[in-house]
Parts: C-alpha cells; structure tokens; sequence
C-alpha cells in the first residue's frame, strides 16, 4: 500500500478545530498522522507532496446531486459524475433518487453503489426515495434501501405535498435512523411556474414561481415535525423567508437544517432576461435581497451544509424554449471557488467554516461522520483534498468532466481549486483536471 | 429597421414613430384606394401558427400580397411548450425551403426569441404565449393616432386579463414609451403588481381594480378578452360583466371623444356589451383591423425590404 507525505499545508479539520501549518501522512488508506512539528513524519517510500501555499482539508462531500443514471445517461453516468466530483474535490458525493426508474428499493440502491464501485473515483451515497416511485403517496421501503446503503430520504425533484403522507414520512425516517430531505414546493401554487415570481417574470409572460411556494411547504413540515422530532433537512434554500423559517426552528430546538447551491447565493432571476434557459433553476434563482438573506443566514450558522445540486442535461435539452427546458445546472466542478466568492470573498464567513460546511457538517447530516468521513482524525479514511486557494482559472464547459455542459457560469473567472485528491488514501485523478490557469 | 420583431419592448420612441409612420404611408394601398406595391416581389413568407388566429393570420398574407410577397401557411396542431424542439425542428425546416421571413405564433413565451436564435431569415413574432404580441401593439398605436391625432399625454386604459395578455404587454410598452398614460385594469386574480414595473416608464403606468372609478378621465379604453384558453378561468368569477365588462351604461360615463378597442374576438355580452361593439362612433374594433394590414406591411417591408 502506498503512503503519501502531504507536506507543510495549511491543514483545516473543523471538527476538531485543527487550523495549522502541519503535516499529514496517508498509509494504508487512511489517516496515518499529523505533525505541526516541521520534518517529525518521515515514511519510507512515500510520495512526497510539497503543499505550501496549499490548504489540506478533509475531503469535500457533496449531499445533494443528480448522477442521472439509470435512465437519464445522455446527461451523466455515475462514472463521469464521480470524475467531475473529483475534479471539484469533492471525495463523497449523495445522488438523488429521481432517476428513471426512480431509487425506491434496496435493489435500486445497490446498483448505484455498484456502479460507483466500479467507477473506483468518489464515493457515492444514496438518498433513496421516501414514497414509491416518487408519487407522494405510499411509502417507500426505507428501512430495505438503508440495508442497500442510502443514508437519506427525499422525493427530491418534488416536495410531498399530502400532508399525511408527510408525517408518515416523518416518523419512518426516524424509525429508521435517516434524515429526511424535502424539496419545498407546493405544488398547487407552481402550476406551469418557470421563475420566480417578479417585474422579470411579468414581462417575459412566464410562469410565476412565488418564494411563498417554498416557504409554505417549509413553515408546514416544521410544524407536523413538532410532533414527530425527525431528522429534517430541507434542500437548496431559495429566499429569505425560508432561511427565517429555519432559523426559528433551530432556535426552538428542533433538528432542523437546510442547505444552499452556488447559484443561490450568487445568481439573480435577471440571469434568466433574454429567455436564457442556463439560468432556469428548480427552485428558481430570486432577488438579490434573497441572496444577502441567504449568505447572511450561512454568517450566522442557520444553514449549516452546502450543496451543489449538480443537475446535469444536454445542450439539445436547455436549448428549448425556456417554459420547456429542464431546470437546473451543473455544479461539482465549479462549486468550491464559486462557495468562495460567494461566502468568503464577501466576508460573510472565513475559510475554516467554509471547509466545514463542505465537510464534517453533510457528514454529520447524512452519518457519514460515524465512517470517520468529514475529519482529519488519525484513523479517519484517507479522504483528503488539497486546495490552491489562489488558483484562477475560468469556467469552460467544453472542458469539463461532467458529461453536460449546463451552466450559467460559463466564461466566468473563478479562484481556488482543487489541486490533489485521495479517496481511501489513493490520489484520484482524472485526465484533465486539475489545470489551472 | 432590424432583421426580427420580436418584441416592441426596447424600442425607443424613434423607431416606433418611423414603423407607425411608415405604415400610415402604406394604408391607401391596405384600404385599397391606392395599388398593390411590388416592394417586395419575389420574397416569400412562411406563416407559423400554432395557435388558432383568424385575423393575424390573414392579416399578414393580406399584407404580405399588398405588396407582391407570396405566403406559405402552417397550422400546426401542437402548441404546447413541451413540444419545444419539434417547433424549433419545423422552424429550421421550413427556412431550409428557402423562405424570407417566419411569422410565428405559439404559446410559447420567447418562441420567437428561441426561432430567431437559429434561423438566418427574419423572425417576426405574431404572439408568444403571454409575452408579446408586438404587431398588434402597433396597430393600436396606429388606431390610437389616427383616431385622436395623438399618442403622447393620452390615457389608455387596459381593462381585463392582463396578466395572460400578450396584447396588453405589447400595448403597454409601446403606448408609455410613446408618452401615453397607461392605467391597468382588472380583478387582483388577473393582474399582478409585477406588471406595474415593466416598461421603460414606470411613471406612465398605473394599476386599478375598480374601472368605474377612472372612466371620465379616458381617452382610449382598450378591452381584452377573457383568455379561457390560458388558464385565465380559475381567476375569474361569474360577476366578471358587472366588475369590468364596458356595459352600454359604463360606455355612457367615457367622455365623448373616448374610443373603444378590442383586439378580437370578442366575447360578446362578457367583456363588451353587443351595442357598444357596435356602436360606430366609438368603437375602433374594425379600424384596428385594416390598420392591422397596413402595420405588418411596414413590418415585412422593413425586415425583408431592400
């Protein structure tokens, strides 16, 4: 087995609160030790990686992407959605069910992780989906897709809107030991909806996508949660109003959090002017007071996990007219800088928690910290990211290793990457990444 | 004038004057006191309708014959935005006959947008969904001038289903730019707030639900049709007539020099009573649709002229 000397980086472990000039030495697949002591750790035939200048990290995990397989392979397969993970630096990813057919059984979940497998490049973890065939109606095998390996449940790509429905979700994902993900959208105030709501949205003649669409849904499941005290996440936070529903909650003590996507805390519905289709998102982008609202509610800890909702689909696709495009974009490869800009660029936070909203924080939501994922700890798994801070690079699609190009970012110009990354103590590479310019 | 019209919003008062003015030019040869032009002999124009049109359609082969351009007529059968790539396929197919210019109609807003990015030949937008309708916009500013003599410091309301009307958002960006007043009227459930801050001059543009309350002060008032179609019917009640239809008793509180418009076709007895549609000495309803001709000869001349 190989070991690897990750010399002298900044070395940033936010669970436990590690911020240091140090070394870290990989061998036999994990974290073998630390040493702020410069020249302490020596390893015969190791790979020595000279990382000053560099920030080692745990290794990024993503809880909220779309694999597309099976069913949807002309937009990615598991294989070129861990290779774009790994060209972001993400070393975990979780994929969402809405897959066709959908991952609503144990035997559905088992031929994701085997294909990860065979893919050999990030970890992939299931979130399996919470009612049958993603309908909002029966319940799901939850507890069989756990025994496979999904570690969430979530309809993702629709909210459950029956609010019965929703409390049995509730009190079976808890039985079970999973949290439950909600995509929050009332159905009956998104009909034909393709943006958000607004001056915009008026004038183009599109469908209008209220912030109360989501917020109503939120408000609902934090109150029939009261009750039930699951785990509850809710997905890719759009608006103000979501993020003061979710602080609230958290305030009065229940196990609620929510997360954030680039766009989101970057993006403003004027991106979606001129019937420009890369801008049309699921939940859609908002106003700018929406994107302060969301970066501050990230400043001051009410979203605690960030996630790239990773939506790949072919140029043929976003190439409709806008009502009728897909809606989302691709996101592993671009994240880490644009979390960046958005977050520290801004001020609103600094590097260490930046890190840690990338790593222990979906670790601790999804279980993974039990693994040892999402730590620098001494026996952890070797899952390592080694980040250039200071890398300026430009968004280019054509380039890129997701198997869509669907971005509104592209000929954006981008700083920090990720330069090295290990999974199970292996460096994983592919051809490729991990140029900068 | 541009290769497209897509869209009367961005257009400067300039370019607006110089297409009604132009079109004015052409109206004895629309009204038939003067000959058919051969401006544009030789050319041809293909006619994309996805959606049912009487009027828009016969009105731009009548003008597209006014002046000696031929037209080819598609009525396709799907309309709905899901289709989005077999109309943007038919687009490109019908291009590749050789034609001059496409005159679309869909339900799709940014249909024509969406054409216009991939196809070489004009692109001239005869109603997108909701969007736009740019067209009739012109026409009723045409209507407008020639009935009063002036656009500027006019107020024009647009009484109805505003929020699913891509007349009244063509209307409205070209009458304010123009210097008109703009008032919208309709019930809450038809008109959002949004539509207050979508021209260029906001400050020209008003928002009301009661119409009885700004009849005296008008000088256009502009009905529209209740659009069953676009799933205008769960915002309106069955009292819709007696909260914004033009009754002959609220025809008879317009000031005297007031003229009535309607895009067509009109719901009788819903939107406008049958004598006020009728009633020659205000209503504009057939005026618009010979000034309609003269409008989309000015279009056609100036994105497919020479």
């Amino acid at each position: 087995m190989t070991s690897t000397l990750l010399r002298a980086g900044r070395v940033i472990c936010p669970a436990s609160g590690l911020d240091a000039t140090a070394d870290v030495l990989l061998a036999d697949g994990r974290i073998a030790a630390i040493s702020q002591r410069r020249g302490e750790l020596t390893a015969a035939g190791a790979e020595v990686i000279d990382c000053d200048g560099l920030m080692v990290v745990p290794g990024l995990i993503d809880p909220h992407v779309h694999l597309r397989e099976p069913g949807g392979e002309h937009k990615e397969t598991i294989a070129t959605g861990v290779a774009a993970a790994i060209a972001g630096g993400f070393t975990s990813v979780c994929c969402m069910p809405n897959t066709t057919p959908c991952l609503d059984s144990g035997p559905l979940v088992e031929f994701v992780r085997l294909r990860a497998r065979e893919a050999g490049l990030a970890r992939v973890f299931v979130a399996g989906a919470a009612t049958v065939g993603r309908a909002g109606e029966q319940l799901a095998p939850m507890a069989a897709m756990k025994h496979a390996g999904a570690v969430a449940f979530t309809d993702d790509g629709d909210g459950i809107a029956n609010a019965q429905v929703m409390v049995r979700v509730l009190q079976m994902t808890k039985a079970v030991g999973c949290p439950f993900m909600q995509h929050c959208q009332e159905p009956a105030l998104t009909q034909g909806a393709a943006m958000n709501a607004g001056p915009l949205q008026a004038k183009l003649g599109l469908g209008a996508w209220p912030a109360i669409a989501e917020e109503l849904m939120l408000e609902r499941d934090v109150m029939l949660n009261r009750a039930v005290g699951a785990r509850y996440h809710a997905q890719h936070l759009s608006c103000a109003g979501s993020a003061e529903i979710i602080r609230r909650a958290r305030a009065a003590g229940q196990p609620v959090s929510g997360e954030a996507s680039p766009h989101h805390l970057l993006l403003t519905d004027d991106a979606c002017d001129d019937y420009n289709t890369m801008a049309k998102m699921n939940p859609p982008l908002r106003t700018a007071a929406d994107v302060q609202a969301l970066r501050q509610a990230v400043a001051d800890g009410t979203i605690d996990v960030l996630a790239t909702d990773h939506a790949p689909h072919s140029d043929a696709e976003k190439a409709r007219d806008f009502a009728g495009a897909p809606f989302g974009i691709i996101g592993l490869e671009h994240a880490l800088p644009l979390y960046r800009e958005a977050l520290v660029d801004s001020g609103a936070i600094a590097w260490p928690r930046l890190i840690a909203l990338l790593t222990i924080q979906p670790a601790r939501l999804l279980g993974l910290d039990a693994m040892g994922l999402g730590t620098l700890r001494v026996g952890a798994p070797g899952d390592v990211t080694v980040i250039d801070p200071e890398a300026r690079w430009t968004v280019d699609p054509a380039t890129g290793r997701s198997k869509s190009r669907n971005t509104p970012f592209a000929g954006r110009a981008l700083r920090g990457r990720a330069v090295h990354v290990f999974v199970d103590g292996a460096a994983k590479s592919v051809p490729g990444s991990f140029r900068t310019s | 004038m541009a290769r497209h019209l897509l869209q009367l919003e961005g257009l400067d008062a300039a370019a607006l004057t110089a297409l009604l003015d132009r079109a004015e030019a052409f109206l004895p040869i629309a009204q038939r006191t003067a000959p058919p032009s051969d401006a544009l002999a030789g050319r041809l124009v293909a006619n994309l309708f996805y959606e049912d049109s009487t009027r828009t359609r016969l009105s731009f082969e009548t003008a597209a014959a006014r002046l000696g351009a031929r037209s080819l007529a598609l009525q396709g059968a799907g309309s709905s935005s899901s289709k989005g790539e077999s109309f943007l396929d038919t687009a490109l197919n019908v291009e590749a006959l050789g034609v001059d210019a496409i005159v679309v109609r869909s339900a799709i807003a940014g249909g024509a947008h969406l054409l216009a990015r991939h196809v070489r030949c004009s692109v001239i937008n005869a109603g997108d969904g909701r969007h736009e309708h740019p067209t009739q916009g012109l026409l009723d500013c045409l209507t407008v001038r020639r009935a009063l003599g002036s656009i500027e410091g006019r107020t024009v309301a647009i009484v109805g289903d505003i929020a699913n009307s891509r007349v009244a958002r063509s209307a409205m960006h070209a009458l304010t730019m123009l210097g008109a007043t703009v008032r919208l009227v309709g019930p809450p459930t038809l008109l959002p707030r949004s539509l207050g801050s979508i021209v260029q001059h906001p400050e020209r543009l008003s928002i009301s639900h009661d119409l009885d309350a700004i009849l005296g002060d008008l000088d256009v008032v502009m009905m529209l049709r209740v659009q069953l179609e676009r799933a205008a019917g769960g915002g309106v009640s069955s009292d819709y007539r007696i909260q914004y239809g033009l009754t002959r008793d609220r025809a008879n509180r317009l000031p005297p020099h007031c003229i009535v418009m309607h895009p067509g076709p009109v719901n009788r007895g819903v939107e406008v009573d049958d004598d006020v549609a009728d009633d020659a000495r205000r209503s504009q309803i057939l005026g618009q649709v010979s000034n309609g001709v003269a409008i989309r000869m000015a279009v056609l001349q100036g994105c497919i002229g020479s």
